[in-house]
């Protein structure tokens, strides 16, 4: 006869088998995610190899030639068969047929302005003369990097101040005939000469270029921030690329429509949120941690306030997002303006999003997380060491300083660096107060008052957001996203093994 | 010789006030709505070590810990009645409890040193007190450690963490640490429970040497513990102080039946 109801032995086994398979489902699943990222983000940096593609169109009875990047060869065919197809699905012919082969002596010429021209080199250009050897060509950068430099010099500390004054003289309604308006006229004509006779030197250094299809243009050196050959590279040729590519991706702005380039003032953005942040949430959350555990006695009211606390855990962040634009931005940021910025009214300051009200929102979002460790730590304190310095004639205030808030440290900071990676990786909320996905200039710059808190900013969640939804069907554009992502995954990791390592050293240091 | 004994182990009742450390006067503590102390009248003499025995939950702690109003920290407290220390009665408005604190020291059941240096540990109090020229802290740490027998162990090591110490360490470092204040009163509750006999015995010789500096009260189960190092014992009963005398007496031939029950394991 089957026993129908299992033992307590088997209902062990049972339940330690189905709770081991959970750890390690999850365990595998954030490896598989790690690893996912790390392979589509790192791609990012890696070169493209350059294809000749050969397209035999069977309806026109036509064959075209184009040149591709791509990381992988059968990818890029199906990348390339899928679109064909779809124009050619209604028409009953015959599919296009494509001849995919590794391109020779293909060049790859990134363009300051993050355009990608692949094609032939046909000749090198300067003053010097003309060269079919590619070999001379960073020489020849050299040559048109000094006279970049000499006409920037010219440009902003001669012509600028000259500029100045001439406008500071249309101010003060100095006549047109005026000596010394007329010295500074004649010199600033003098330096515009200058710059003129650089330009024209400048436009001397360029390179003929020939595409797929024999076309044959020109590119001004000036306007080339580096030329790789992907087909040729050896390891350690690969290596350098990666390597200028991370720093370009780290360094650079975005471009092309967040296709290329760097994510630097997203990057930047996105620290001076969080740090202005940990500046709003760490005192409040912290002293109202001490008010709660030490000071307040336990009424209905203190266990009202650690619910409300407990629950703004769980409220939606766009909802924060919400309150943030209604509130701080609309009400306070339109209140300020109409006491202090009363000038630029009707266009806003402080009453538009910002970088401000970005902090505060996020601020206010990740209060919780600082209360509820923080009062974690506190918890931790033996009871007998409070009683101890109040014994030894410490106040409250003193045994709460000296004794307390030392030994819940660590908690604290723990608190601190889960609120900083939170907001580190917040989209909804930014979306609404203040971060968008082209941000002009950075939040900091020399303009006096150097901060700006009223200006937008960029952030790496809302830049992947936007990127991640309009580059689905772009090679390139979809592995910036997944670099960024990787950035992201990056940053957060590190600040979460901050939080423990501080926490840990801390820890040693008040217990044993 | 005999006589001389005697004649320093006086008689409660020929007390007279200037001899006095402490006198509690109808003394009566509610902690948590129950009654924990009831009208309690006990006359300490100074400079003489006294012992409170009783069941656990008697209320000896309790009393301990109204003599510093350390017993305000609990929320649901109330108390009537009057403890006098140095002509001052210090449940006054005007008493500073800080103040009264560093001069009524207190040494827990278990030690609870704070997780810092030795020398922090015991300068603690002295820097509260706003006490901060380093040669000043350096000799009362040393004289402090030295009083409660301490620094030939840990000289070579003030400013290890407090947390490295043995047990019975950290307990003589907890009276180091009350005692560097230079209090007048010394509160002692349970300060051996958790240490084994022979930290206990190198304790008992430091109370014994201690007298001579302050007043000493001191809580203890152990009944041969209180004999051996008390002048006078108080035995309490349920929040109420049943005999009260020196310890000779109290010992020997308890006068009331209680007493003797206690004392004898009877009950308890």
């Amino acid at each position: 006869m089957a026993k129908t109801k299992l033992n307590h032995q088997q209902l062990h086994a049972f339940s330690s088998i189905t709770s081991g398979f959970a750890a390690a489902l999850l365990l595998i699943t954030l490896i598989a995610l790690v690893i996912f990222i790390s392979i589509r983000g790192s791609a990012y940096f890696w070169p493209m190899t350059i294809y000749q593609v050969d397209f035999t169109d069977t309806f026109k009875k036509q064959t075209s030639t184009y040149q591709i990047s791509a990381w992988d060869k059968e990818e890029l065919l199906a990348n390339l068969n899928s679109r064909v197809q779809s124009q050619f699905v209604n028409q009953q012919t015959e599919a296009p047929y494509f001849r995919i082969n590794i391109s020779q002596d293909v060049f790859q010429v990134i363009l300051k302005d993050g355009k990608v021209k692949l094609g032939k080199l046909v000749s090198l250009n300067s003053p010097n003369g003309v060269s079919n050897n590619f070999k001379d060509f960073e020489a020849v950068q050299e040559n048109v990097k000094l006279l970049l430099s000499s006409l920037e010099t010219i440009q902003f500390e001669q012509m600028a101040p000259l500029h100045e004054r001439l406008s500071q003289y249309d101010k003060n309604q100095v006549a047109e005939d005026a000596p010394a308006r007329l010295r500074v006229l004649d010199a600033f004509f003098l330096a515009q000469e200058k710059s003129n006779d650089l330009q024209i030197e400048l436009e001397k250094y360029f390179i003929l270029f020939e595409d797929a299809q024999k076309h044959q243009f020109r590119i001004d050196i000036r306007d080339i921030e580096a030329v790789y050959q992907p087909n040729e590279m050896e390891i350690f040729a690969e290596l350098e690329y990666m390597l200028e590519r991370i720093v370009q991706f780290l360094g650079d702005s975005p471009k092309q429509a967040a296709t290329s380039g760097g994510v630097f003032p997203a990057l930047f953005g996105t620290v001076m949120m969080v740090l202005i942040m940990a500046v709003l949430v760490a005192p409040l959350g912290i002293m109202a941690a001490i008010y709660l555990h030490e000071y307040a006695p336990e009424t209905a009211f203190t266990s009202f306030i650690r619910i409300s606390v407990s629950n703004m855990a769980g409220v939606p962040s766009v909802v924060y997002g919400v309150f943030g634009l209604g509130f701080f931005v609309y009400v306070v940021g339109g209140t300020i303006d109409s006491l202090f910025y009363t000038d630029s009214l009707p266009s806003p300051t402080f009453g538009a999003p910002g970088l401000f009200w970005a902090a505060l929102t996020m601020a206010l979002l990740t209060l919780p997380v600082v209360i509820v460790s923080t009062e974690e730590g506190l918890r931790r304190v033996p009871g007998g060491l409070r009683a101890g310095a109040y014994a030894l004639g410490a106040t409250k205030w003193e045994t709460v300083t000296k004794t307390v808030v030392p030994i819940a440290s660590p908690g604290m900071i723990t608190g601190l660096i889960l609120a900083i990676a939170r907001a580190a990786g917040e989209v909804a909320p930014l979306i609404l107060v203040g971060a968008v996905k082209f941000a002009p200039s950075l939040p900091v710059d020399g303009e006096f008052p150097f901060l700006h808190l009223e200006r937008q900013f960029m952030h790496l969640g809302v830049f992947i957001y936007d990127g991640a939804f309009h580059n689905q069907t772009n090679t390139q554009g979809s592995a910036m996203m997944f670099a960024s992502c990787l950035l992201l995954l990056i940053i957060v990791f590190v600040l979460n093994l901050f939080a423990i390592v501080v926490r840990n050293k801390l820890r040693n240091r008040y217990t044993r | 010789m005999l006589k001389l004994f005697e004649s320093e182990i006086q008689d409660i009742d020929l007390l007279k006030d200037d001899e006095l450390a402490v006198d509690i006067k109808n003394l009566s503590i509610k902690l948590n709505g129950k009654k924990v102390l009831k009208d309690i009248s006990m006359r300490i003499p100074r400079h003489m070590t006294t012992a409170m025995i009783g069941q656990s939950g008697c209320g000896k702690t309790t009393l301990l810990n109204s003599l510093n109003r350390m017993n305000e920290l609990n929320q649901h407290y109330s108390f009537s009645g009057e403890v006098w220390i140095e002509g001052r009665n210090v449940y006054s408005k005007k008493e500073n409890v800080a103040r009264l604190r560093t001069k009524v020291g207190m040494v827990f059941q278990r030690p609870n040193p704070f997780p810092m240096s030795i020398y922090e540990n015991v300068c603690f109090g002295l820097k509260i007190q706003g006490m901060s020229e380093r040669r000043k802290l350096d000799d009362a740490v040393e004289k402090a450690l030295r009083n409660a027998a301490l620094w030939t162990e840990v000289k070579d090591r003030l400013f290890d963490s407090a947390l490295t110490l043995s047990g019975g360490q950290q307990q003589r470092l907890m009276i180091a640490r009350a005692l560097a204040l230079e209090p007048e009163i010394l509160l002692l509750d349970e300060p051996t429970s958790a240490l084994d006999p022979l930290t206990t015995l190198h304790i008992e010789e430091l109370i014994n040497d201690l007298k001579k500096r302050c007043t000493i009260i001191i809580v203890t189960h152990n009944m041969q513990q209180a004999a051996r190092v008390s002048d006078y014992a108080a035995f309490l009963h349920q929040g109420e102080l049943i005999e009260y005398s020196d310890s000779d007496s109290l010992f020997t031939m308890p006068a009331k039946k209680q007493t003797e029950d206690y004392i004898t394991g009877r009950y308890g």
